[in-house]
């Protein structure tokens, strides 16, 4: 009698979740084992961590501040997914989407903070639309790749930020060194120092979710992302759908750097994004490109590098801290291919 | 742990301290001295908990390595206290997080070692009971301080050692950001060399960051190319020093003694020493004395020139050391008008001298110097 592997085109939910959960405690398992080795107490480590992250009002803060922009990146991405484009360049996006908010914010005064949170959100909205506008067309109307273009429009955004931030935008008057001047509208907080963007982020998630499974529109996007053929060959406008979500995308993006400078950093300077564009894409792929996904993978990310900063307070380096992240994201994505697979008995021969 | 019900949400006072305005007073920090309310309270040895966060890695030789030296010292002075330390934390909201964490965990002094700015400040604001002090800091609050050295006096010593070794008269910087520690640099770098030189030029590239080994050399390489014979830089690491010895040209560095990787390029580093500093802020943070200043630790007591490279000829040395030792005895202050900016505008009118104060918030140019920011 033997067995083989089969491949299912989708997962069975507790199956996926049971493999998710089994590939983290391994990841971490064995990162405990090689902290062992280097003389650190993982037990002691887990605990701290555990009791940081969860224990208090403080940890949970942060985590809520923390996973807001990943929920707008992951979202940024995984809406591209759905139409098959690989939107990299949410980084750039960010960026344009503060800069944007920081150039309104920072130039209107007095005006009352409701009607400014709105112009806010539209100019961060718009920034990260613009940048993503190029790419969108190039491949709508020349199919050039937007792995390329989005990415690589990433590295001029962030030279955009760093030129004026330390340049024309700089804050002379203040102490912050490589910084503008402090946008003169908050996004009120609501609970700690965790502001609006939280709710509204949870909220574009859970809209955008909708929009792709109960409208015609979002119908038309995922067939057009399962099969562009058929798509077109249905009549269906690919074209203009694919437009509509990468602007969308960039939109989404943008809307992140916004409450980042609006919310959480309230200046605007080079090291704004924190590489949230990059690790939208990673909770993209956990999320396995589901728009509704994308809260509970945002919110792991969340807790996995909230749990960096806390490992360093401990002791643990920043490279050690990188690695067992990369170790746990590793398994993941192990554990969630492999539970796509079932061991099936190949038929047994007759004696 | 820290009920963050009890963190208040005060504001900070203004007080007012741009050491900008506060400039005119005499050449001497620490002097700025305004506690705004009583002592934070003592705490015994036991209990206390002494958190750093730095920019870089510890092991960078560098600028980081030099406060953890000043960790150490603090901890041989006070072995039962707990210790947090987290290296290389971005110029992002990670920063917040990790200076809650320390709050969180109950850190009673928490020394940043660069300026975080706003994300130092945000944490500060909500936890009255720990003491804050920020590296090249200008901000006090009512737990808050900072502390910077006065590097442009060796710097402006080194420089004239530099005037005196460039053939081709063109110094190339490697730069971090357009910053006022970096302006500062520059400026009192060229102008030690232009007392040797006064056709002498500064040329710098800005890498936008204090630790990026690549870009630094690639910096380094380019200016070479661009006919300097003497690099200078403000990195916390030994990268274009490396290529410096490659290539044939001089070299002078920061933060410590790091003429290994190019014994016959180096001419000598802006040594920094924190230890005196955070031993006596930890120090009084113990016995409840602690209070909210600013400090700029001068030549001579925590910042000056490196003993002279293998290769630095006797006479340049000397020469440079001269000056050194002037500067030391107050009777020359090289930083006097007239000083023009690069558009060729006097900014520093002629026979004016200017201190520590106005040197720390140096944000223009002068003539000569291109290359930092605008």
């Amino acid at each position: 009698m033997s067995y083989r592997l089969q491949r299912l085109p989708s997962a069975h939910p507790g199956i996926a979740v049971l493999a998710r959960l089994v590939a983290i405690v391994l990841a971490l398992v064995i990162a405990g084992i090689a902290l062992a080795f280097t003389g650190a107490r993982p037990l002691a480590l887990g605990v701290q961590v555990i009791s940081s992250t969860f224990g208090s009002s403080f940890g949970l803060e942060d985590l809520g501040l923390l996973v807001t922009p990943l929920i707008f990146t992951g979202l940024a991405v995984a809406l591209t997914q759905r139409i098959g484009i690989w939107n990299i360049g949410a980084e750039g996006q960010f960026y344009l989407g503060a800069f944007f908010a920081t150039w309104l914010g920072t130039s209107i005064a007095g005006a009352p903070l409701p009607l400014m949170l709105v112009a806010l959100f539209l100019a961060g909205a718009l920034g990260g639309a613009l940048w993503i506008l190029i790419p969108t067309l190039a491949r709508a109307y020349a199919d050039v790749n937007e792995l390329i273009t989005t990415l690589l429009l990433n590295f001029v955004a962030t030279l955009l930020v760093y030129y004026v931030s330390t340049g024309p935008w700089r804050d002379a008057k203040s102490n912050m060194l490589a910084s503008t001047a402090r946008i003169r509208y908050e996004v009120p907080e609501f609970w700690g120092i965790v502001h609006w963007g939280f709710p509204v982020a949870v909220l574009m998630a859970l809209g955008v979710a909708a929009l792709l499974a109960y409208t015609r529109w979002g119908y038309e996007v995922r067939i057009a992302g399962a099969n562009p053929q058929a798509a077109r060959y249905a009549g269906m406008p690919v074209r203009r759908r694919i437009i509509v979500v990468m602007l969308l995308s960039g939109a989404i993006a943008g809307v992140a750097g916004m409450f980042e400078v609006a919310g959480t950093v309230h200046r605007l300077q080079g090291g704004i994004s924190n590489n949230f564009g990059y690790l939208g894409i990673m909770v993209a792929v956990l999320a396995r490109g589901s728009a509704l996904a994308v809260i509970p993978a945002a919110a792991m990310m969340a807790v996995i590098l909230n749990a960096g900063i806390i490992l360093q307070t401990q002791g643990i380096t920043t490279s050690t801290v990188l690695a067992i992240t990369g170790l746990v994201l590793f398994f993941t994505a192990i554990g969630d291919e492999a539970a796509h697979y079932r061991l099936v008995r190949t038929g047994a021969q007759p004696a | 742990m820290i009920d963050p019900s009890e963190l208040s949400r005060r504001r900070f006072m203004q007080l007012g301290l741009n050491v900008g305005a506060a400039a005119g007073a005499s050449m001497l920090l620490p002097g700025l001295v305004r506690p705004a309310r009583a002592a934070l309270p003592g705490i015994s040895e036991e209990e206390a908990v002494i958190a750093f966060g730095h920019v870089g890695p510890i092991t960078d030789e560098g600028w980081t390595w030099s406060h953890h030296q000043g960790l150490e010292a603090v901890k041989a002075a006070y072995p039962k206290a707990k210790y947090l330390e987290v290296e290389s934390i971005p110029y992002s909201a990670d920063a917040t997080r990790t200076f809650r964490q320390f709050v969180s965990e109950g850190a009673n002094i928490l020394f940043s070692t660069s300026n975080y700015g706003d994300f130092f400040y945000d944490v500060a604001n909500r936890a009255p009971d720990t003491a804050f002090l920020e590296c090249d800091g200008r901000t006090l609050g009512d737990n808050l301080g900072w502390y910077y050295v006065a590097h442009w006096w060796p710097t402006f010593v080194v420089g004239v050692a530099a005037g005196a070794l460039s053939k081709t008269g063109k110094l190339g910087y490697v730069a971090s950001f357009p910053v006022p520690s970096v302006y500062s640099s520059t400026n009192a770098f060229l102008m030690g060399a232009r007392t040797v030189n006064p056709n002498a030029t500064l040329q710098a590239i800005t890498i936008n960051s204090w630790f990026d080994p690549q870009a630094a050399t690639q910096a380094g390489t380019a200016l070479i190319d661009n006919g300097c014979d003497f690099l200078f830089g403000i990195m916390d690491e030994a990268g274009y020093l490396q290529v410096a010895e490659q290539r044939g040209v001089w070299a002078a560095m920061w933060n410590t003694d790091i003429r290994r990787y190019g014994p016959n390029a180096y001419v000598s580093s802006i040594i920094v020493d924190f230890k005196q500093y955070y031993v006596e802020q930890v120090k009084a943070r113990l016995e409840g004395k602690w209070a909210p200043a600013g400090t700029i630790l001068k030549m001579g007591a925590g910042v000056d020139r490196d003993a002279w490279g293998a290769k630095v000829p006797a006479d340049v040395a000397a020469k440079a050391d001269a000056v050194r030792k002037d500067i030391l005895d107050g009777k020359f202050n090289p930083f006097t008008g007239p000083i023009k900016d690069s558009t060729g505008a006097v900014r520093v009118k002629d026979g004016e001298a200017v201190d520590d104060a106005w040197l720390y918030n140096w944000d223009w140019s002068i003539e000569g110097v291109t290359g930092v920011g605008s």
